[in-house]
């Protein structure tokens, strides 16, 4: 995107343009909101950039499968209207013991009550949808055919073309340096770039929200520190390997899948941090070189091409705060996504909207309360993979 | 005698090897490609896209070795009775043998030289006498590119392969050999450096106090249609069938590039039959290289064709490590301070630093040596070292203009990985310069060689596309693995 003059003012001012800042945009845009994007990088170059594309409705709690069924619906809309890539290749979580068994049978009877189709299948069904899998040890597997997964950063340029379309306004290498409150209430920020007047402001920093919330002096304490997750990418093979996102807590709570240009692309739930380093670690490369190579042998043979790391903006319970900060008028925060934001961010940018225009939600939205931390309600910790 | 050998080889080691069904002359110990080429085979396995592909420039090489996919045919070496056959690239061996892990071995060094070329060969005579040295070197054989050429080089009085095996023969008890053998990253433990190798699929973590960055440079990839088609060699790849194999390249060769000079004496001294064509536009032919079509729409009938251009250090090695570059002689070096590091404890030394004779890089790694020395306290002379090299100014290159006009694109490789430069030109006329972008959109540098050979295609192209300095074009980091490793060697557990 060119670098077009900052307008003086603007009714909302999303800062982050990272994939939860640019689906707020766009649905914002799409119900005839004045809205702007102001990206410090460019757009999608954060944690959206690093991301492992996967997208799920298995939760452990009512309001994630309620928040991530919307969402799938969403990614589904949009990726046939916008002709960007996301397929229903499922998820499939393998079990190695009865008590992961019960566990998730208690899942799966919350994800079905709001109708996700996941069920419980054998180990002979599970490897029959990845052949390669070594299920001696497994159990029992939960399989939704729904789930999926979408390129991070094909989606995230596609939601920013469209809400552009629609009269947003993203402006890429613009840093917000302070943000103007007066009497409570906010006037505008303040940029590398010059002074954008708003009255409302929607912190989607994610990794970054607490810098923005202490220019902002957010009054309530919201812990989101970031931290460094890996992933890993093996030389390409023959497409259709490895169809669905593959979980297994047993072996490091890893995660792994093929890309779309046939790679396979996993993590494990090797975390560094709190920390704002980058550089992927050797330890990192063993630990998720053992893992993978159990939950399937046949990746013993191929050749890992590259590791890189990015943020999990983690809070205490692995669920973001999303909703309004009461005591400045209008301030609201939408980050903290514990590693799965990028598949709730068509959801989150529809709940947001709805806050943000109607003052309400019809999605429980509450569930992410900012200030539940500050109350000390912390909820059931989101199921996390990686 | 096979067709392209220049010289009847040990009949002792005669085998009989296998490539597509078909009984092939071969002889013990020589690398899979090689006993190929000199039975006249150049097209070995194919990309994704379906583009044959050779041994010799730029992509992997994975073949069907004895029933099994997906094996690396350049680290094959030839056994009698071996069956070889053609793969695609995304055909992976799907029944693996658990053999289970063969551990980690521990090194514990003062010093680890990644590179045994001239560099590090000069770094580890340098050091060995007061401290202890693990030299690391991926080819089977050390001294680098200088090993493979067979005339005199300057400032050495003997033939380049007499003067390596005199220097290495100095080698003492403090000098660890890892020959065929990969580095995997350098990573900063705090203590020390780790440095994990790989040889012979065996995990090997080399902790050192110091590490010396020799890790040489890499070929410009000239583009030109169907640059990476059987029968194009990069210019070490020429260099080493020559010297090291004796086989031919082939009968009648064409060669391009801007440096012509580099493999001519060479041809001639092995009585090969050539062409010089400045200006290539097109290689054509069935299963390899048949003609050459310059720019002018000369047709040259040759059977190969070497790209004898200049060379750019190999950045990779120092991004990973954590050093920064600059854009400078018309390539990118490591930023260095006034002792040679891109970082404390990390030293940079011969063509990695900057293209220059070999005999400056033999001074630069003894330079490295001579500092490191000093730092542990010893007596050292790196002054001395420092005046010799001053009289070498590393050689520029000068901008090269990509042709796009009277190229058809799509047929141009920029990368080993089927990205053409009609994928990546598009891109970069749609406004998009950030090569962290062209990357993720194109898959640029994505792929087996992490960018070594493309990056600086890239970087030249939206130069040229957009007018954008090269020294403003922000590179991206090389992430370990620095090479390709395959995961059973990591997948171990303590």
């Amino acid at each position: 995107m060119p670098h077009k003059e900052l307008p003086d003012k603007s009714e909302i001012v999303i800062i982050g343009g990272g994939i939860v800042g640019v689906t707020l945009a766009h649905e914002l845009a799409k119900r005839g909101e004045e809205v702007v994007v102001l990206e410090k990088r460019f757009i999608g170059s954060g944690s959206t950039f690093r991301c492992g594309t996967g997208i799920r409705q298995q939760f452990n709690d009512e309001a994630n499968v309620q928040v991530m069924k919307r969402s799938v619906e969403l990614w589904k809309k949009y990726s046939e209207e916008y002709g960007f890539s996301f397929e229903q290749t499922g998820y499939l979580f393998l079990l190695y013991d009865d008590e992961e068994v019960e566990e998730f049978k208690k899942n799966i009877a919350i994800q079905n009550r709001f109708g996700v189709p996941t069920r419980l299948i054998t180990p002979e069904e599970a490897k029959e949808i990845v052949p390669l899998l070594d299920i001696s040890e497994v159990v029992a597997a939960s399989w939704n055919p729904t789930d999926g997964k979408a390129d991070p950063f094909h989606s995230t340029t596609a939601f920013a073309l469209h809400a552009e379309e629609m009269g947003a306004k993203l402006y890429e290498y613009t840093e917000v340096k302070e943000i103007i409150i007066e009497n409570g209430e906010i006037k505008g920020v303040k940029t590398n770039r010059g002074v954008v007047n708003t009255g409302i402001i929607v912190n989607a920093t994610n990794a970054w929200a607490k810098l923005i919330n202490a220019m902002a002096k957010v009054p309530i304490h919201i812990p989101i520190e970031p931290y460094k997750h890996q992933a890993i990418i093996t030389q390409p093979i023959k497409g259709g390997t490895v169809k669905p996102m593959v979980i297994s807590f047993k072996y490091g709570h890893a995660y792994l899948t093929q890309t779309n240009h046939g790679g396979i692309v996993g993590g494990v739930g090797y975390e560094v941090g709190p920390t704002y380093d980058l550089n992927p670690s050797y330890q990192f490369m063993k630990e998720v070189s053992y893992y993978l190579t159990k939950i399937i042998p046949a990746l013993r043979e191929l050749l890992i091409l590259r590791t890189w790391a990015g943020y999990y903006a983690k809070t205490p319970d692995s669920n973001p705060a999303i909703g309004r900060i009461n005591e400045i008028d209008e301030y609201y925060i939408a980050a903290g996504f514990s590693g799965h934001g990028f598949m709730m961010a068509p959801a989150v940018a529809e709940m947001l909207s709805d806050l943000i225009t109607k003052g309400k939600s019809k999605l429980p939205i509450e569930w992410y309360d900012p200030y539940r931390f500050e109350r000390g309600e912390l909820r059931n910790k989101a199921l996390q993979m990686g | 005698m096979r067709p392209l050998d220049l010289y009847e080889k040990d009949a002792s080691k005669k085998v009989t090897i296998y490539f597509e069904g078909k009984a092939l002359e071969a002889y013990e110990g020589e690398k899979l490609p090689v006993a190929l080429l000199a039975n006249g085979i150049y097209w070995i396995t194919t990309s994704l896209q379906g583009r044959k592909r050779g041994a010799f420039t730029f992509g992997p090489l994975p073949v069907i070795v004895n029933g099994v996919k997906n094996i690396d045919g350049r680290k094959t070496l030839v056994k009698d009775g071996m069956r070889i056959e053609r793969q695609n690239y995304g055909e992976f061996q799907e029944a693996v043998e658990i053999d289970g892990s063969k551990g980690v071995l521990r090194e514990v060094v003062d010093v680890a030289i990644i590179g045994g070329g001239i560099a590090g060969i000069g770094a580890t005579l340098e050091l060995q006498e007061y401290l202890t040295v693990a030299l690391i070197e991926e080819r089977g054989w050390l001294g680098g590119l200088m090993s493979l050429k067979s005339t005199i080089q300057e400032g050495f009085d003997e033939e380049p392969k007499k003067v390596i095996e005199e220097l290495t023969s100095q080698f003492n008890e403090n000098v660890k050999v890892f020959k065929g053998t990969i580095a995997l990253g350098v990573f900063d433990e705090g203590e020390y450096f780790l440095v994990p190798v790989v040889k012979k699929d065996q995990l090997i973590e080399i902790m050192a106090k110091r590490v010396v960055l020799a890790t040489g440079a890499v070929e410009n990839i000239l583009l030109f249609e169907n640059n990476e088609f059987p029968g194009v060699f990069r210019l070490d790849f020429a260099l080493e069938v020559l010297n090291k194999w004796g086989v031919a390249p082939g009968k009648r060769v064409a060669v391009v590039g801007r440096k012509p000079e580099r493999i001519i004496p060479e041809l001639e001294k092995w009585n090969i039959e050539y062409i010089v064509v400045p200006n290539p536009k097109r290689v054509e032919g069935e299963e390899k290289v048949e003609r050459l079509i310059d720019t002018n729409g000369n047709v040259y009938e040759v059977d190969a064709v070497i790209v004898s251009d200049y060379r750019l250090p190999d950045i990779n090695p120092i991004t990973q490590a954590g050093g920064k570059l600059k854009f400078k002689w018309g390539y990118y070096v490591p930023v260095l301070d006034e002792q040679n590091r891109i970082r404390e404890g990390i030293y940079v030394a011969g063509s990695a630093a900057g293209i220059k004779p070999h005999y400056a890089n033999f001074l630069e790694g003894r330079l490295v040596g001579a500092y490191i020395l000093r730092e542990f306290g010893y007596e050292a002379t790196p002054a001395v070292y420092k005046e010799k090299l001053e009289e070498y100014e590393p050689e520029p290159m000068p901008m090269q203009r990509i042709e796009f006009k009277d190229m058809n694109l799509e047929d141009v490789q920029i990368c080993g990985c089927d990205v053409n430069l009609k994928k990546v030109d598009d891109v970069v006329k749609k406004g998009i310069t950030d090569l962290q972008i062209v990357k993720r959109l194109t898959h640029l540098a994505m792929g087996f060689c992490q960018g070594r050979f493309c990056l600086f295609n890239g970087a030249l192209l939206v130069s040229q596309r957009t007018g954008i300095d090269m020294g403003k074009i922000d590179l991206p980091v090389a992430r370990p693995p620095l090479k390709n490793v395959r995961m059973k060697v990591t997948a171990v557990r303590e």
